[in-house]
């Protein structure tokens, strides 16, 4: 099982678009938020633009490398049998899809960790433990998101995956405080988008304290896309 | 090696329906160690589909299908099965060596990935990558993937496909080796001289259903293997059909009468030699003899038309 999931890390990696768009787009965008923005401004009732964007940017290169690396993935393979030639190895069925969440949990991090790198240098001022308690936060919540394209790997036909993939992640993103922060208004509301909880776990570096909402919205996420991710890979295994 | 009950595989009364399609219909087959079975008809006849059960891909309606004595699955998870499949697709963006490499390593008792390249003869394309390999070169990437371990039985599904004609001859010699190392071999295909050349057992399907079920020679034989065609001149002697028709071995008949009377026959015949023999003995001046054999093809094609008109009159007895 290390063997395919080594594999799989490997080639996700080796995947040039991959690198395109979930570690240079985000990265880029994220510079012309500041530029945009002004470098000494605040948004969202007193965060400052730089580390605003810098989580947001972070999440949005996550949540872009995690559901491109599973959803649209696992659709393919679905459609080219390479499904169907690993179930007639030895492996266990569960391989397959925990290759595709270790991937997305290695690739993820570039994304955060170059984000994090302009970050610093644009000036963003957090303690040593206050970056590595961020970067940890952002990681783990990025798993959610790998189960939500597991199950949309499942779900979707391979025909409509692209389009459904970019629409979910889109949708998450405008409601989530990925471009601009939720007005006050929608807050009430954005708590069932978990763009915008996985946002929200930076909360304790502003001097928020552990975002405790958050976290369980999320652990709920992650418990009700795992199970429809197991129900889909079922029905899918059936029908071969 | 094998089981108690000398079976590597079993179907038993297997039935499997798409929507209102019979895919495979009441399928009774038991294949034994160290056969090379090819299994042939044409396209729809149920080749894939009793594949899929066979591999456990695919759960059967009604019946059971039995691998080394036990369920499909097990038999994979113990390295006892390899398989090529038509649909099976490989990974993207990985190379020859490292997909070879991870089936050897999954199997519980996998060959070394240098012996498994030189096997299939992909060892020159080792590095490059498997999205880039031409339709014949993919094929034997997935042949590699079959024979990863020491499988007992191995299982292709039109493993030539794509591939050019001195490629295809390579493949057969290294399934050769395989079935000569003593492995159980099915295959199905639609290039019936794979068939009549490799198989030392033959199984014709036909809408769902195992129609005929024997060596090569067999079926050419109930297809009425050779063609016997003559001419008879009305100046040699009277004409009996009837006395024609009980030839021995004689499976079809075939008589065109030209305006000078003189007719052209064409037997179809189970055993040549008798009914040539018997057709001397019976006073008859054949001429123009010709005893050809019949190909597999052919033999196959009358099978398969033989059904038709069975299922036919069956039908239209029930109306």
């Amino acid at each position: 099982m290390t063997t395919l999931i080594r594999l799989e890390i490997l080639r996700t990696l080796r995947n040039k678009r991959y690198l395109m768009f979930t570690v240079l787009y985000p990265a880029l965008l994220y510079v012309f938020f500041i530029s945009a923005y002004g470098s000494g401004g605040t948004v969202d009732g007193g965060v400052s633009v730089k580390s605003y964007f810098m989580v947001s940017m972070a999440t949005f290169g996550a949540v872009g490398a995690v559901l491109t690396g599973s959803a649209q993935r696992i659709s393919l393979e679905r459609k080219s049998g390479w499904t169907r030639q690993l179930r007639l190895t030895a492996l266990p069925g569960r391989a397959y899809t925990l290759g595709k969440i270790a991937a997305c949990a290695v690739t993820t991090l570039p994304a955060i960790l170059v984000v994090f790198a302009i970050g610093a240098i644009e000036g963003v001022d957090l303690t040593a433990v206050q970056w590595a308690g961020l970067a940890a936060a952002l990681w783990l919540g990025s798993f959610v998101f790998a189960a939500l394209g597991v199950a949309l790997g499942y779900a979707a036909e391979p025909d409509a995956v692209q389009p459904v993939v970019m629409i979910v992640y889109m949708l998450m993103a405008l409601f989530g405080g990925t471009w601009f922060p939720v007005g006050e208004s929608l807050k009430g509301y954005a708590r069932f988008n978990p763009v915008y909880d996985y946002n929200q776990l930076a909360s304790f570096i502003h001097g928020d304290g552990v975002a405790a909402l958050p976290i369980a919205a999320l652990a709920a996420f992650l418990a009700v896309f795992t199970a429809a991710a197991a129900v889909l890979y079922r029905k899918d295994a059936r029908r071969a | 090696m094998t089981t108690g009950t000398g079976e590597v595989a079993a179907f038993r009364n297997v039935s499997k329906s798409y929507g209102r399609v019979k895919a495979v219909n009441g399928l009774d087959l038991v294949l034994r160690p160290g056969e090379t079975v090819a299994l042939l008809g044409p396209n729809g006849a149920g080749k894939s589909s009793s594949l899929d059960l066979l591999l456990g891909l695919r759960e059967p309606d009604s019946g059971t299908v039995e691998l080394f004595g036990g369920t499909p699955r097990e038999a994979i998870t113990a390295g006892r099965v390899g398989a090529m499949l038509q649909s099976g697709g490989l990974m993207s963006d990985v190379k020859v060596r490292e997909i070879v490499e991870l089936a050897c390593k999954v199997h519980p008792r996998g060959h070394r990935v240098d012996e498994v390249l030189a096997t299939a003869g992909i060892t020159e394309i080792a590095d490059r990558r498997v999205d880039k390999l031409s339709g014949g070169q993919e094929q034997r990437v997935r042949f590699a993937l079959a024979v990863a371990g020491p499988n007992d039985l191995i299982v292709l599904d039109e493993p030539t496909t794509g591939m050019d004609v001195s490629v295809r001859r390579q493949f057969w010699d290294a399934m050769r080796a395989q079935a000569d190392a003593g492995r159980t071999v099915l295959f199905a295909t639609h290039y019936l001289e794979e068939a009549d050349s490799i198989a030392d057992r033959v199984l014709v399907l036909h809408k769902g259903r195992l129609i005929a079920d024997g060596s090569s020679a067999e079926i050419k034989a109930r297809a009425g293997a050779r063609r016997i065609g003559f001419e008879l001149h009305p100046a040699d002697g009277a004409f009996d059909e009837a006395a024609l028709r009980a030839l021995p071995g004689t499976v079809g008949l075939d008589v065109s009468t030209r305006a000078d009377g003189v007719r052209t026959v064409r037997i179809r015949s189970a055993d040549a030699d008798a009914g040539v023999a018997a057709l001397y003995r019976a006073g008859y001046y054949p001429r123009g003899l010709e005893v050809t054999s019949l190909g597999l093809e052919q033999a196959f094609l009358t099978i398969t038309g033989e059904q038709d008109r069975t299922e036919e009159e069956e039908e239209a007895s029930v109306r």
